[in-house]
């Protein structure tokens, strides 16, 4: 088990001029920094260490030192620790290693910076464009500090996606924009031979309205945790915990007990809602419209809830910089207890009846299968990795707020399919509840729930932040800068590696079976484009409408 | 007025269909949501559909980004005529805090003719209601008081005590 120095030391010891430096703000946070030419071989050794590659953060330094910047982050669960390996290339010529080869999820991370930064990356196995639409011009880089948040190139219609190649003797079937699953625009190319599946695009980023560059260019420190609230409907709260938790870890500033553990309430309380709605969904999706009306029905008392908590059904606003920004008074306290409790025996019901009906056994048992080895290759996370034997968990592994002080357990299920997921999201409900009542039970009262700062945030301090979403690990990494924002803030969501392990989970699956896979990670394309008819021509083969996709989907296997 | 004509025109069950062009999943939940028990729209008789084909109604939830541009305007296309369209949700009323973003084009008026906005971020499953409602002339339109009654600052409930009755002296005054 590799404690800090020791990573430093082999790094050192292996690659020797090339490690720069290290710096480690906090006990369980390392920035190492290293030359360029190096990164492949350094975030493979740090993989063959036991790491889990999270996301790659890519930011414009050009008016500092003429670069680009490039950090890789990786965490050892076993640890709590989050390494982060810094490097920068020259800005006139922005070429470095592609890590995508061997650690397939930075594969996004690296074609973001090509759109967005205009880095170039050899050796990467699909230097294709995914975040800007297929009409940007090349040549202008929205992340770039001289190009203004708000320039618009002109736009062109009707232009084709660059998808892969067809496999021979297949036919493709375009899935979206608009696709049967949660009604977010995102196109899928599935390749089928027959009613099998062959292999799948994706192209989606869709939703991508600009947020980071919004935030950092236009907003303060705390008016980013609205901002950040809105990057996804569902899971608001977790974005602005772990924006405000990165930004605290940047500048190093201790909030209130009780203001954590009001956190953690909230967190919890959105883990509810979200996955009975995920729950309706996936049997919508199914075509079990009972278990759709029923947990929306139980679940519909949890917005009222968070209404009364804090003023809104949801995007909540309750997270802020230093704190949140009400209290839970006594009464408030009995409410919660009240409508949790119901939820608890009216979900005990659904889960007997979802348990004991072989139709959604059938529906669901070994469809979508990934192996354990290969959800570690592809780093997936949350709920998706769970069920299929990766035993992570970012409350446990890294607690943040109050979950230090929590007892809960984290199922995990080993038959590697959907239906496994649909089990760890079930048990997860039951264990947000208990973890609601603990922290109302030890909930301390010291001091006010929101801290003043002391002095002005420090410019050039890095900050990272993870906090376990309803669907799987949510990732903040925060620069700090001058004039009182952020002057690098990356968010990446769980859905971004999740969706990356999609084509896996539908290899040889059958076509009925894509809506129920897709659904079963949860897909939430907002978070993952931050910043998404029925008229597709690749190809031209047959188009599959959504309805007839759904109606196909409901036919039992 | 189009409420008269919306009477004549849709006089049996509408069925909706429901496009997100961008949004941040909020309103699209409260749009299921309107669908789901408590809520329960289909008493109206309207009708969540997958196609445009089928529907006589949109609902357009969230800014019209650059890539779906042309995509809201092929199903604003594909939907039969009559149609009414829907802004739900404060970024198709305007394109939300994000109007002028890089990708981001504007609100759904920037792409189709919208008939009516529901405001808010997100609307409440009754506000859906009272708006479909409303444009159907199911509801008679509420008009906004002459005098301003309101003669507090909107306050949290809870927040109720001296303090704010000394900080609302003024407004006791005004009366």
């Amino acid at each position: 088990m590799p404690t800090k120095d020791q990573i430093i030391k082999t790094l050192k010891d292996r690659f020797g001029s090339a490690v720069i430096g290290s710096e480690s703000p906090k006990p369980e946070r390392l920035f190492v920094d290293i030359k360029s030419g190096k990164v492949r071989d350094i975030s493979n050794e740090l993989v063959a260490m036991g790491g889990r590659y999270l996301v790659s953060v890519g930011y414009d330094s050009i008016a500092d030192n003429g670069a680009l910047g490039m950090i890789h982050t990786f965490a050892f669960d076993r640890d709590s620790l989050y390494i982060g390996i810094r490097t920068s290339v020259p800005a006139d010529n922005p070429v470095m290693d592609s890590i995508t080869p061997d650690i397939p999820n930075a594969g996004w991370s690296e074609r973001e910076y090509a759109d967005l930064l205009g880095m170039k990356f050899t050796g990467h196995p699909k230097p294709k464009r995914l975040i800007l639409a297929d009409d940007w011009p090349e040549g202008i880089y929205p992340l770039r500090k001289e190009v203004p948040w708000n320039l618009m190139p002109p736009a062109a219609e009707d232009v084709a996606y660059q998808l892969d190649e067809c496999p021979e003797g297949c036919s493709i079937i375009p899935v979206g924009p608009y696709h049967p699953t949660l009604h977010e625009p995102a196109h899928f190319a599935v390749y089928v031979d027959g009613e099998t599946i062959k292999g799948s695009d994706y192209r989606g980023f869709m939703t991508h309205r600009g947020i980071e560059k919004l935030c950092q260019t236009q907003l303060t420190y705390n008016e980013v945790p609205f901002v950040a609230e809105r990057i996804c409907g569902i899971c608001g709260s977790v974005h602005a915990t772990s924006y405000a938790q990165a930004v605290e870890s940047a500048a190093d500033i201790t909030i209130s007990r009780r203001a954590e553990y009001i956190r953690t309430i909230m967190l919890e309380i959105e883990r509810i809602h979200s996955h009975l709605l995920w729950l309706g969904l996936a049997g919508h999706l199914i075509g079990f419209d009972t278990v759709f009306m029923q947990s929306w029905r139980i679940r519909e008392p949890i917005m009222w809830l968070g209404e009364r908590m804090t003023g809104n059904r949801k995007t909540y606003g309750m997270i802020v910089i230093g704190g949140v920004r009400r209290d839970i008074t006594p009464e408030i306290k009995d409410d919660i207890l009240n409508v949790i409790q119901k939820v608890e025996e009216e979900l005990l019901v659904v889960q007997k009846a979802i348990v004991g009906d072989t139709a959604i056994h059938r529906r669901t048992k070994g469809v979508g299968y990934v192996s354990t080895q290969d959800v570690v290759k592809w780093s997936l996370v949350g709920p998706v990795a769970r069920a299929r034997g990766v035993d992570i968990d970012v409350r446990r592994d890294h607690p943040y707020a109050a979950y230090d002080e929590m007892k809960f357990d984290v199922p995990v299920f080993n038959s590697n399919d959907v239906w496994a997921t649909v089990l760890v999201r079930i048990l997860e409900v039951f264990e947000a509840i208990k973890i609601i009542r603990q922290c109302l039970d030890k909930m301390p009262n010291d001091g006010p729930v929101l801290t003043e700062l002391a002095a002005p945030i420090e410019p050039m301090r890095h900050g990272i932040a993870a906090v376990e979403a309803p669907r799987g690990e949510v990732v903040h990494y925060v620069i700090t800068g001058k004039e009182n924002s952020p002057e690098r803030w990356r968010v990446r969501a769980p859905t971004y590696p999740n969706l990356q392990g999609v084509p896996l989970m539908l290899l040889n699956n059958q076509l009925a079976d894509v809506p129920i896979i897709i659904g079963s990670i949860d897909p939430c394309f907002s978070c993952t484009d931050r910043m998404e008819v029925v008229d597709i021509r690749t190809g031209g083969v047959k188009v599959l409408a959504q309805d007839e996709l759904e109606t196909l989907s409901r036919q039992i296997k | 007025m189009l409420s008269t004509i919306a009477k004549k025109v849709f006089p049996r069950s509408l069925w909706v269909y429901h496009c997100n062009t961008g949004a941040c999943n909020g309103c699209d939940i409260e749009i299921l949501n309107v669908l789901t028990p408590y809520y329960d729209l289909e008493r109206f008789g309207m009708k969540l559909v997958a196609s445009p084909r089928h529907a006589d109604v949109m609902l357009v939830s969230g800014a019209v980004t650059r890539p779906t541009l042309s995509i809201v305007k092929k199903a604003y296309d594909a939907i039969p005529s009559p149609k009414l369209v829907f802004g739900i949700g404060s970024c198709a009323v305007g394109g939300g805090c994000w109007f002028d973003c890089y990708n981001v084009t504007g609100g759904a008026d920037k792409a189709i003719p919208v008939n009516f906005f529901v405001p808010g971020c997100p609307p409440r499953p009754e506000a859906i209601i009272y708006g479909v409602a409303l444009a159907l002339g199911l509801v008679e339109k509420k008009s906004a008081p002459i005098e301003l009654k309101q003669m507090e600052f909107p306050i949290d409930m809870y927040e109720r005590n001296k303090a704010w009755e000394d900080r609302n002296v003024i407004y006791e005054l005004l009366k």
